[in-house]
């Protein structure tokens, strides 16, 4: 036989994740491009910068607003700090990660190398997964130079390590989230300024349109079960609060309050059970893990049909 | 031979317009193949399906025997593409962007060294390796994309319009380049405005118009096919009347018109209209000099080509 005197079987490597990302050209460039001269430090302490500037101000604004005879208290001052540093990096991370993304597809094809790239072996797929996970790794990157100042507000107590933990995870996945918005729309526009603009109104809707909407949902639903001379039935009760509960969970301030609200209440990370008016109980996942999972969903569902755009040809 | 490229009833539409209707064309491996036609004739939106861009209306297109509808990425492997525009990277050197598209090619890292240092020697750019790409010339940069189309070493290159908005020298260099290109083995399918180039180093032409081929073939053939008479200028130290009547004893010389005379001196110009092959009209010049005609000038109409062009595009209208 032939085939035995071959002393290597034809087998396919198998590439590991890390070889996959170093091996993909498309990383490699944007890494190289972002990383040179001195931007990518300046960006850095920009955001170092501005989240120490924010933390202090919130200190003393939080001190000197609450002093009674006693003092302020450093735990609560740990938790309004924490909490603070950790709102403005979600709305840094929904702004910033799409602004490295939004031009990803778009700027190619006004750089006039889509066509180039398209011509090459490149599969659809290393281009879009390099961009975004290229991108995404820069904004990675600023969130852990983060942490340490996060820990700040640690020392002053009130603040648990599970709410690091926590809120580190709330951020990436805002981060992924917002990074696949925007390389969607980059592969959807032609132009990077029409990319930008829609990815924005995403990130507003995102991260404002819920809360502004609870401004006037609240009110209603306080109306809705205090109209009520008895209590609703159960069914309607529960499907009530799981409303509420996904409305959280597609918004990553809410997610965030919401998730502290179960820490403080109920020292609970991961969910809690709920009692209806009839006495019965439903449990009820902490917001952050329906909320991780809409983030993700959302992430793979928006990198898959930006890969099938890119792989499809030019028909019009 | 074989044909490397083949196309077969290719359509493409654009809406209500027919940018390409039913283009059939072969070119066999090893030519240098021009690809000439009017503005608008279709020649990008041909090249862009041959390299998988785009897809056609109807119609198949093979090269090096893959289709490009079914097997795009052996395609992609067997031809280097350089478009009629040129992508820059901002903040990219010369042999940043080479590699990088190496890479894209799949070449290992452990031999894209030597391949960019080959490549910028070929292309004539190895000394300007550390310098931004946007800081090149048109001319280097058009060298840059010329060498970018052979990092995976591809049998096929599909050029659109590797000469345009070129200087004289410049576009010299590439005309150069492409022929020793096709002497190491490629098969060099482009597209141009400048029939000079055509004339000068291609082995086969087709000419579109409206999406359509009007006529293809060795640049002889056509010639002689289209135009059965080639213009020969000569020009004589003396002895005009014995040339004429050499001229007129050679068989296929149709017309001998004596275009300029110097008073006095026996100084004249002629141009011959003449029907034959290459052959035939260096056998022309061989008998001139063996009558004793003392010829100081003897060359082709080098617009030949566009008299060629211009009665091949001619006929489609009426
Ligand atoms: N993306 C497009 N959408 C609509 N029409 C197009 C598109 N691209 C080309 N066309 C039209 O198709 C026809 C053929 O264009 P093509 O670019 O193939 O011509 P060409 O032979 O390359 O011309 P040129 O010599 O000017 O480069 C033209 O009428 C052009 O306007
Ligand atoms: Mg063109």
């Amino acid at each position: 036989m032939t085939e035995s005197a071959l002393p290597i079987p034809d087998k396919k490597p198998r590439l590991s994740f890390r070889e996959r990302l170093t091996r993909n050209p498309v990383v490699i460039k944007e890494l190289r491009g972002r990383m040179r001269g001195n931007r990518a430090f300046v960006v850095l302490t920009a955001h170092l910068g501005l989240i120490s500037l924010f933390a202090v101000l919130l200190y003393f604004a939080y001190t000197a607003s609450s002093g009674n005879v006693y003092g302020p208290s450093s735990q609560i001052a740990g938790k309004v700090v924490f909490g603070g540093i950790v709102g403005i990096e979600l709305l840094i991370v929904s702004f910033v990660a799409p602004a490295f993304t939004a031009g990803a597809i778009s700027g190619e094809r006004e750089r006039q190398t889509y066509e180039l790239l398209r011509t090459t072996l490149l599969p659809a797929r290393s281009l879009v997964l390099g961009k975004l996970v290229s991108a995404l790794s820069f904004v990675v990157l600023l969130l852990f130079a983060a942490i340490p100042l996060k820990s700040l507000a640690f020392l002053l107590g009130g603040v648990a390590p599970e709410e690091v933990a926590i809120s580190l995870v709330i951020l990436v996945a805002t981060t992924m989230v917002s990074g696949a918005v925007g390389i969607f729309f980059s592969a959807i526009m032609r132009r990077t300024l029409g990319a930008s603009v829609l990815t924005y109104v995403f990130a507003l809707v995102f991260v404002l349109g819920l809360p502004l909407l609870m401004i006037v949902l609240i009110p209603a639903y306080q109306y809705f079960f205090y109209s009520y001379s008895s209590s609703p039935g159960p069914v309607l009760e529960a499907a009530l609060i799981y409303g509420f509960g996904l409305l959280v969970a597609v918004n990553p301030l809410a997610t965030a309050v919401f998730t502290e609200v179960f820490l403080i209440e109920d020292h609970s990370a991961f969910g809690r059970a709920y009692a209806l008016s009839n006495g019965s109980a439903i449990p009820l996942p902490s917001p952050w893990i329906p909320y991780t999972l809409f983030c993700l969903f959302l992430s793979l569902v928006l990198v898959l049909v930006t890969i099938q755009i890119v792989k499809r040809k030019e028909t019009s | 031979m074989t044909p490397i490229i083949e196309i077969k009833d290719l359509v493409k539409t654009y809406g209500k317009l027919t940018a390409v209707s039913g283009l059939s064309l072969q070119v066999q491996s090893g030519a240098i193949f021009g690809f000439v036609g009017p503005n608008g004739a279709g020649k990008t939106t041909t090249m862009r399906i041959l390299t998988t861009l785009m897809a056609p209306t109807s119609g198949e297109a093979y090269v090096a025997g893959y289709s490009v509808i079914k097997n795009p990425r052996d395609v992609r492997r067997a031809i280097g593409y350089m478009p009629d525009f040129f992508g820059v990277y901002d903040d990219m050197t010369v042999w940043e962007y080479l590699d990088f598209f190496g890479a894209c090619y799949e070449i290992p890292e452990a031999k894209r060294p030597a391949i960019n240092q080959d490549l910028l020697e070929l292309v004539d750019l190895a000394h300007r390796r550390d310098d931004r790409v946007e800081a090149l010339s048109r001319g280097m940069k058009q060298r840059l994309a010329l060498a970018r189309t052979l990092a995976h070493d591809p049998q096929v290159l599909i050029l659109d319009e590797p000469a345009s908005g070129l200087d004289p020298r410049a576009r010299i260099e590439i005309r150069e380049l492409l022929v020793e290109l096709a002497r190491m083995g490629k098969t060099i399918f482009f597209s141009t405005h400048i029939l000079a180039d055509v004339a000068e180093i291609c082995t086969d032409v087709g000419i579109v118009e409206a999406g359509k081929l009007v006529a293809v073939g060795k640049l002889e053939d056509m010639q002689r096919r289209l135009m059965p008479h080639r213009r020969i200028h000569v020009t004589l130290l003396d002895k005009l009347t014995e040339a004429r009547a050499a001229l007129a004893a050679v068989e296929g010389v149709a017309e001998v018109e004596v275009v300029e005379q110097v008073e006095g001196a026996g100084r004249a110009r002629l141009v011959v209209e003449y029907a034959g092959d290459d052959a035939a009209v260096s056998a022309i010049l061989a008998w001139l000099v063996a009558q004793g005609i003392p010829v100081v000038h003897f060359s082709e109409d080098v617009r030949d080509m566009e008299e060629v062009f211009m009665r091949a595009t001619k006929g489609i209208v009426s």
